[in-house]
């Protein structure tokens, strides 16, 4: 099977020959992955697809290329701080891990901290042409093997709190619902914008969303939720399924987001993403929403990967194939993107027992 | 004296900041303590807050404007609370550790252990363990909390430890830990004292270990 008829008989509901793969790296994990594979040449990697060579995807064997328009390319884009286009300051931290030292680039300046800044705001313009080079040559060169995936996320939330800072967007969102509106609009236009432009270019899938779930319960309420990011949800995924219907939608949220699943079926959401195996069990979220919903993810960033053994590791994908991926609708893909504190043979293991194990081979158990 | 703090009460619980303030000013013109005043009405509000957010009512961003309310009136009986002596349930320093700067699940922790009567210290994000020690030396500490929202920042919790065990501190103070990677089973591999998912079961956690109240 070719890479993108897997990912899109997963997404029917139907088991493919093996189950999709899917997995963004950290530059530093790029830089070792790479290193491992012997892979010389260009070595940009962003872990949001942007300015991608796929090399290393491609190498490694999976089924989803992913490729960038909006607000989360701001990570990672210089070695010192700096301000992204937006107006976002951005620090460089370090750290340390067994495998050597990395760093992060962290958020610390919000250009509407002050409200008198909000009214006179002009976010970027999503409708610059070369925005759109990587993702027009994405699809011009790997269309026909890969399944493509335009990457919109931060779409309204995740891109507010930059902007505004966390701790302030959420009293806002509590105590004056017109300036949240104002502050979420500017990332939602822009991302509508991108999204629909990917849709018209050809892309399989859209991927949006923001964190709404925190580890053990959502991080805003299912009302506030319903306030702010229902309506809005439900109109991107309503303009980018009226330029292209096949088009599937996948929903981003990290934590525990049960209350609200059953409205991102509602609203159109196809797939959602990714399943943080400590704060959702994936295979109750399968039994109550598989049905309706595929899953994109489930395999533990914050144990398994980076703290597990390669024997957990395996056991961890075997459990997931036989539960929420049971005949299809999953495409596997650790819950972030893989960290320099991971082990390569955690990654390996990962990587080998999803494309060695083959759908007939656990399908009888069921 | 009693609709007085009612009012206080009720303006923390909405997370009115303005109506707070104005209810303790109001409070302490007509001559309630500010030990009162903070007793009977902050503590008690951000009690209920707690309340609400493990019942599954208040979530984070309703739980942080209650806290701002509860602050901004709690700026107010400062000085009389310094003057009068009045004494903290506890003095607690805390910090998310280096490398991380992700600060606002601490952020929530200090404010609901203020909130419940504790004197907090904030040294803020990415702090090195020679920073915590540091304040552990400046003062009698019965608390320290220990933050971090990464896998690769996590780490640095057990070094801090170790580094205050080294420096002989390790048993004037308990140690209590949290963030999203964090669990109970980690927090007790690296010899910590306690571990809380959520910032309003950290109050009931630091109550236990200062030997107020049962979790």
């Amino acid at each position: 099977m070719k890479p993108r008829e897997r990912v899109a008989t997963a997404l029917n509901h139907e088991a493919p020959d093996r189950c999709p793969m899917q997995a963004s790296f950290t530059p530093e994990f790029a830089a070792r992955l790479r290193e491992d594979l012997k892979i010389q040449g260009k070595s940009v990697h962003n872990p949001h697809g942007g300015g991608n060579t796929y090399q290393l995807e491609r190498a490694v064997g999976e089924d989803m290329l992913l490729t960038s328009v909006g607000w989360a390319n701001s990570y990672y884009l210089d070695d010192k701080a700096y301000t992204d286009e937006w107006g976002v300051g951005w620090e460089i931290q370090p750290y340390e891990t067994r495998f050597g030292a990395g760093c992060y680039t962290e958020i610390v300046g919000h250009p509407l901290a002050s409200e008198e800044a909000i009214s006179g705001y002009r976010p970027p313009d999503a409708n610059r042409p070369e925005l759109y080079a990587d993702a027009e040559q994405v699809i011009r060169d790997f269309k026909d093997e890969y399944w493509i995936v335009g990457v919109t996320v931060t779409t309204i939330f995740e891109t507010a709190w930059a902007l505004r800072g966390l701790e302030q967007l959420m009293a806002d969102m509590v105590l004056d619902a017109d300036l949240a509106d104002q502050v979420l609009d500017f990332p939602y236009r822009y991302h509508l914008t991108a999204a629909k432009k990917l849709a018209a270019m050809g892309v399989d899938m859209i991927w949006t969303g923001d964190d709404v779930g925190s580890q053990n319960s959502m991080l805003i309420s299912p009302a506030m939720w319903r306030r702010y990011f229902k309506p809005r949800m439900a109109d991107f995924v309503a303009e980018v399924k009226a330029i292209n219907p096949d088009v599937k939608i996948a929903y981003h949220t990290d934590g525990n987001v049960f209350p609200i699943i059953p409205e991102l079926i509602e609203i159109g959401i196809d797939v959602l993403n990714p399943i943080q195996p400590a704060s959702m069990n994936p295979a109750e979220v399968k039994k109550r929403f598989g049905d309706d919903l595929c899953f994109w993810g489930t395999v533990d960033e914050q144990r398994t990967l980076p703290f597990g053994s390669p024997a957990s590791v395996r056991t961890e994908v075997i459990e997931r194939l036989e539960t929420i991926g049971r005949n299809g609708g999953l495409i596997l893909a650790p819950t972030h993107h893989v960290q320099l504190d991971t082990p390569l043979e955690n990654f390996w293991a990962m990587v080998d027992t999803i494309l060695n194990t083959s759908y007939a081979s656990i399908g009888s158990n069921f | 004296m009693e609709e007085k703090l009612r009012a206080v009460k009720k303006a923390v619980i909405e997370g009115d900041m303005a109506a707070a303030r104005d209810g303790v000013q109001l409070a302490l013109d007509t001559g309630v303590e500010a030990e009162v005043i903070l007793q009977q009405g902050l503590i008690p509000a951000m009690a209920e807050v707690g309340r609400l957010f493990e019942a599954g009512e208040y979530y984070v961003p309703e739980m942080l404007v209650a806290a701002r309310a509860m602050q901004s009136g709690l700026a107010l009986l400062k000085p009389f609370l310094v003057r009068s002596n009045a004494k903290p349930a506890g003095k607690v320093v805390i910090g998310t550790v280096k490398g991380d700067l992700h600060d606002i699940g601490k952020n929530l922790v200090a404010m609901m252990l203020e909130g419940a009567g504790f004197q907090i210290k904030d040294l803020g994000s990415n702090v090195s363990p020679e920073r915590f020690i540091e304040a552990l030396q400046e003062d009698q500490v019965d608390i320290l909390g220990l933050s971090a929202l990464l896998t690769t920042t996590m780490t640095m919790m057990r070094s801090t430890i170790t580094a205050i065990e080294e420096a002989g501190l390790r048993d004037r103070v308990k140690i209590i830990v949290g963030g999203a990677p964090v669990t109970r089973t980690y927090a007790e591999e690296i010899g910590a004292d306690g571990y809380a998912p959520d910032a309003s079961r950290a109050v009931s956690l630091a109550k236990q270990l200062i030997g107020q109240g049962h979790i």
